[in-house]
């Protein structure tokens, strides 16, 4: 009887947080605990019975080969971030500014692509790379080229397809702060004299910086660890860092091997993205002193 | 408008344009192929609708659309049973700055999420199959049901809460008949979420499913890579029609998917 009273005393307190606590049970244990463990496994010893702590795993990565592998997941997440945000801008700026009809619809095509299942937009590129694809056969029948050119599994194929999945997260973040813009400050800015390239440098590409900033972080972060295209459309000839990693945990089944390199390759994607944001900082901040 | 700039209006209609295009053509062919007469995939060959009744037929397809469907239900129900009870239960003590802890999936990547779970599965030795998968799948879920939820839960007017409680309404009934209808459109905007994010994972239902467990995004790489047939162009095509319904019940729903990224 004791107990039950005490019981319903918790149910009817202010605030009984112990609901709360099954989220973050879940969140702790399948998210912080796991990585704590990937963390573990990079320093555990495999040697056998003597199970103790080494860096062993980590002097193994010294091989120039890892070096090679994480260059080019760099190379590709980089030069994917930014050339998915430079052609992201000018689409988020039209729809923002210049379309009036078909604006929903235009939208909704936007949008459409962030739903549609990843999976099937790489299969899609198929039909248009292979060697009978839509490329090759336009080309051929126009006779610009008289045999079919390879454009599968090359890195070209790897970039085109990881811009086009990306593109739509570096459009939305940019567009909905574009779209919250008081369009009264691009005419102040003309009236008081501005030149409109004065106005972009000035008034709205510092305006902008928060969603253009945010773009770049949501394609940086997972094309850094991509592994699905580079599988597909690179044929497995070159490794990225995520087909190394899933090498590691499901093929050869070397966790410690495989754990020190997702750290090693986690440090390498926070030093880019803190060297990023720095970059960004300072040059919103040039754009807005500029003359 | 002067010439200059009507001109340069063009140029930059144009390159919209093409980025539309960019966008639609290979979605176009692949629905095009699938009602393509051949087994080879990729030369025209003449209209038909067999890769349908194919794929309608097709055990494989079927079991994998059922493994994604209780996957997605379960981790829906999961995440939005537990993201809500975190919002309105932790958000008011000292819990709160904790819920800093679930931005976290979305700021990692989601392949060191995967290879964490992996690890930890096979630490404890956890059989992998639909269990672990739900289990991976919730904690995404999680990561966008409680930024959404908790960002649209400080909006509303806490004197709601207090004067329905004045009112002589007990905590549950202020629950079902105030917070939860004011919360209904965040909440069936996350739900949609994370249902379509659960259909589309790939990177953590690879490592998270082990050997027999195949849901929908895994059939559709296995096919690429083993050698594909129009089944695979039929199926994405009535995943694309879902897609579209999807987007414009969400788009209905007046919540921005950009609206709750941190």
């Amino acid at each position: 009887m004791r107990a039950e009273t005490g019981f319903r005393s918790i149910f009817k307190q202010e605030l009984p947080f112990f609901w709360a606590t099954p989220a973050f049970v879940w969140q702790v244990l399948f998210l912080y605990i796991p990585l704590f463990l990937v963390l573990i496994y990079s320093i555990l010893g495999n040697a056998g019975l003597s199970e103790y702590l080494t860096l062993e795993h980590y002097t193994a990565l010294l091989d120039p080969m890892y070096a090679a592998i994480l260059l080019r997941s760099f190379m590709l997440a980089n030069v994917n971030a930014l050339l998915c945000t430079l052609l992201a801008f000018p689409v988020a700026y039209y729809l923002a500014f210049f379309v009036t009809r078909f604006k929903n619809h235009l939208i909704f095509f936007l949008i459409l692509p962030f739903w549609i299942s990843f999976m099937v937009q790489i299969y899609a590129w198929f039909f248009v790379l292979e060697k009978h694809g839509l490329i090759n056969s336009l080309l051929l029948n126009l006779g610009i080229i008289s045999q079919p050119i390879h454009l599968l599994n090359t890195p070209f194929a790897i970039y085109l397809v990881m811009i086009y999945c990306y593109v739509p997260f570096a459009v939305m973040p940019i567009y909905s702060t574009l779209e919250k813009f008081d369009k009264r400050l691009l005419e102040a800015s003309a009236d008081l004299g501005a030149t409109p390239w004065q106005t972009f440098l000035r008034v709205t590409l510092p305006l902008s910086a928060l969603g253009i900033r945010t773009g770049f972080f949501l394609v940086l972060v997972p094309s850094f660890g991509e592994f699905v295209i580079p599988t597909l459309l690179g044929g497995g000839k070159q490794l990225y860092v995520g087909s190394l990693i899933s090498h590691y945990f499901l093929l050869a089944r070397n966790f410690n091997l495989g754990a020190s390199f997702t750290c090693v390759s986690g440090i390498v994607l926070i030093i880019s993205g803190i060297s990023w944001y720095l970059l960004f900082r300072w040059a919103f901040n040039l754009s807005r002193r500029a003359q | 408008m002067t010439g200059r700039s009507s001109m340069s209006y063009y140029c930059f209609t144009f390159f919209i344009a093409l980025m539309y295009l960019f966008l639609y053509v290979p979605i176009i062919v692949l629905v095009l192929f699938s009602f393509n007469d051949s087994t080879f995939p990729y030369i025209w060959k003449g209209f038909t609708l067999r890769w349908y009744s194919e794929l309608w037929h097709s055990h494989e397809v079927w079991n994998a659309i059922s493994n994604s469907l209780i996957v997605a239900f379960s981790s829906v129900v999961l995440s939005i049973t537990m993201g809500i009870l975190a919002v309105l239960y932790g958000s008011r003590n000292r819990l709160a700055q904790l819920l800093v802890l679930f931005y976290g999936t979305l700021a990692i990547p989601e392949i060191v999420v995967a290879v964490g779970l992996l690890s930890f599965f096979s630490f404890f030795s956890i059989p992998f199959g639909l269990t672990t998968l739900i289990a991976a799948h919730t904690l995404l879920g999680l990561g966008y049901v409680v930024p959404l939820i908790y960002g649209r839960y400080r909006e509303l007017d806490y004197a709601l809460t207090e004067a329905s409680m004045d009112l002589g309404a007990t905590r549950a009934q202020t629950f079902y008949r105030i917070i939860i209808p004011l919360l209904a459109p965040a909440l069936l905007a996350s739900a949609l979420l994370v249902f379509v994010i659960s259909l589309d994972d790939f990177i953590i239902s690879f490592f998270c499913s082990g050997a027999s467990t195949q849901t929908l995004p895994m059939y559709i790489f296995s096919m690429i890579r083993s050698g594909t047939t129009p089944v695979v162009n039929a199926l994405s095509t009535g995943l694309l029609v879902v897609s579209s319904f999807l987007v414009l019940l969400f788009s209905s729903l007046n919540i921005k998917k950009v609206d709750m990224l941190p």
